[in-house]
């Protein structure tokens, strides 16, 4: 589904070139749990980002579903990864006017544009509620995000990635500022609720990835 | 690429939860102002302020030449021609006039006249106390617009005299007040000359008989009036006479010209205006500028967030956009709407009660309201284009940014 074809990311650092990612060729295939592993600084988040079009490659490419990333303009890109992609970042971002229920639509798809859709029912405020139900939430719904604790917040997050049952879930260390047991419990939301979606998570804690189908392990941005 | 409705979201429970409180599109622009009174009410009461701030000076300040125009508006039903140097040459002028006008002539009347004073808003100013006979009195009244009259016309000769409303309210006169008296040094008559009527009209109106004129004031000046059929003619005969006795013996009086001299007379005191307004505004623009800039800076996150997750540079810049444009609109609405209000109370307590002119919306005073939310709008549009230049959502979610 993601394909990366020996893709690199330099950095410049005062006139030094820097690899973030060298020459990396991986695939994402549908509906896999790919785990990335990797110390702090290895590239696995620059990775994510080049997989999920945030991030141009500086050579190689990145395909989704056969087409280079490359080839889309700014705007095509934006709009793939709204309609397409799914995101759960290392803090729980949220909008803090919004409530938990709110800041989960502000992740529609269509922006809001409900015509262009078949279905108009799966981006709906009550699919959004149910989604928010399933994750525990179904209480605090409008609930703004300093009425939650961390874990909450960071279940609000799944939760607007899942909106709209994405093809892929990009999720750059979304355990890292919570304890243990609400880290699995948020990476068990992820996984159950992905459907039939993939789910790529980078993480630098190996047990957050007992049930991924496959782990690549990165260091100085290199598959190892 | 397949749509969202083909992958599954249907496994989902179909929880049916209160969902009203929840916004269908919880992005658009006026859910971030509402939400956020604490940046929303500065930006709109700095321009609430401004255009309260511009309206009220320059609605004030248009009340002066409105005044004029208001006091001395009389001017319009009648052109007014004086001798110069010879006395005797009124009738001859009056006959010129008859025999080559280039409209139909309607009336003549030769009058006598004495000076008074009126109260301005920025002081006293001279009026004319006309002396007419009885006759010429009922039609001038008539050609004013006075629809009736408390008390009555003064009797030929007395010492009496009949004023318009706007008047007696700016003097204070009632009937049997005193309008001229040998104690009053503005309005100076060797007797005391008392308002017997107050005519029902809007026009600034004092008038005595003639005979009483004759025999008490000076200069011993017979002036003539000249009234055409209708105001299009009336203005004609002016311009005519403006330019027909122009260089001769004979000094003309016409609304025109008053309007002229008024335009001139204020046009510096309009440029110093426009200096004053233009450096208010730039202040304002320059400090809302910052604040837009400081606000914009807090939401880097929102920015950058929104962004990762799939809405587009160009959905970003005109939402904000669309943000800037809906509190500067509200701003000068309700900027106007509160100005509107203020110069109402102004006008009731201050101004009516005097007879003063002045506009309440006055729309010289709304125009010069509009480069402050024009030039706040393009500064915040400025600032979204400087922001999301380079902007780069990656440094947000990373957290290198924030």
């Amino acid at each position: 589904m993601i394909e990366s074809c020996a893709a690199s990311l330099v950095y410049s650092d005062h006139g030094r070139e820097v690899f973030a990612c060298r020459a990396i060729s991986i695939d994402v295939r549908d509906g896999e749990f790919l785990g990335i592993l990797g110390p702090s600084g290895s590239g696995k988040s620059s990775l994510l980002y080049l997989l999920s079009g945030l991030k141009q490659p500086s050579s190689g490419c990145i395909r989704y579903r056969g087409q280079d990333l490359a080839s889309l303009s700014d705007e095509e890109r934006s709009n793939m990864r709204l309609r397409e992609f799914g995101f759960v970042f290392q803090q729980a971002f949220l909008l803090g006017y919004l409530s938990a229920l709110e800041n989960v639509l502000a992740a529609n798809p269509t922006n809001g544009n409900i015509a262009t859709l078949q279905n108009p029912n799966t981006v709906t405020p009550d699919s959004a509620a149910a989604l928010l139900a399933t994750l525990g939430l179904g209480e605090k719904l409008h609930r703004r995000p300093h009425e939650l604790s961390g874990g909450e917040r960071q279940r609000v997050c799944v939760a607007r990635a899942l909106f709209g049952s994405p093809n892929a879930i990009f999720a750059d260390e979304p355990t890292a500022s919570l304890d243990h047991k609400n880290g699995e419990a948020v990476v068990r939301l992820l996984n159950q609720h992905r459907g039939k979606g993939s789910l790529i998570m980078v993480t630098h804690d190996e047990t957050m990835l007992d049930e991924a189908d496959r782990i690549v392990r990165l260091v100085d941005g290199q598959i190892v | 690429m397949s749509s969202p409705t083909e992958r599954g979201l249907s496994a989902l429970p179909e929880a049916k939860v209160a969902t009203t409180k929840a916004l269908t599109k919880p992005l658009r622009p006026s859910t971030f102002l509402l939400r956020n009174a604490g940046k929303t009410v500065p930006l709109v009461s700095v321009i609430v302020l401004a255009v309260l701030l511009i309206t009220g000076i320059v609605s004030l300040l248009n009340s002066i030449p409105l005044s004029i125009r208001t006091i001395y508006s009389y001017s319009k039903e009648g052109l007014g021609v004086t001798p110069r140097g010879d006395t005797s040459l009124t009738p001859k002028i009056v006959q010129e006039i008859k025999d080559n006008s280039p409209v139909p002539i309607e009336r003549t009347m030769i009058c006598r006249a004495s000076s008074a004073m009126v109260r301005s808003i920025v002081g006293k100013w001279p009026f004319i106390v006309i002396g007419l006979t009885d006759a010429d009195m009922r039609y001038y009244l008539r050609r004013q617009g006075a629809s009736s009259i408390s008390g009555r016309l003064p009797a030929p000769g007395a010492a009496e005299a009949i004023v318009s409303e706007p008047v007696a309210r700016n003097l204070g006169l009632k009937l049997g007040s005193s309008l001229l008296g040998p104690n009053n040094t503005d309005n100076y008559s060797p007797h005391e000359v008392k308002v017997v009527g107050i005519a029902n009209t809007d026009r600034w109106l004092m008038l005595n008989p003639i005979e009483y004129q004759r025999a008490n004031h000076f200069p011993p000046v017979d002036f003539a009036m000249v009234f055409a059929k209708n105001a299009t003619d009336q203005d004609t005969l002016d311009r005519w006479a403006e330019k027909r006795f122009k260089g001769r013996h004979a000094q003309v009086f016409a609304y025109h010209m008053l309007d002229k001299e008024t335009n001139q007379g204020f046009s510096t005191l309009y440029r110093i205006l426009d200096v004053v307004i233009a450096t208010l505004v730039l202040v304002i623009t320059l400090m809302m500028g910052m604040l837009i800039n400081i606000y914009q800076s807090q939401r880097l996150v929102e920015f950058g967030l929104l962004q990762a997750i799939g809405h587009t540079r160009k959905w970003l810049i005109g939402r904000v956009i669309s943000e800037s444009a809906l509190f500067v609109v509200s701003g000068w609405l309700l900027g106007v709407l509160i100005a509107s209000g203020f110069l109402v109370l102004v006008k009731q307590a201050l101004m009516d009660p005097n007879a003063w002119a002045l506009n309440t919306f006055d729309t010289r005073a709304m125009l010069y309201t509009l480069p402050a939310p024009l030039s706040i709008f393009g500064v915040a549009v400025l600032t979204v284009f400087w922001r999301f230049r380079r902007f780069d959502p990656v440094g947000v979610v990373e957290r290198r940014l924030i």
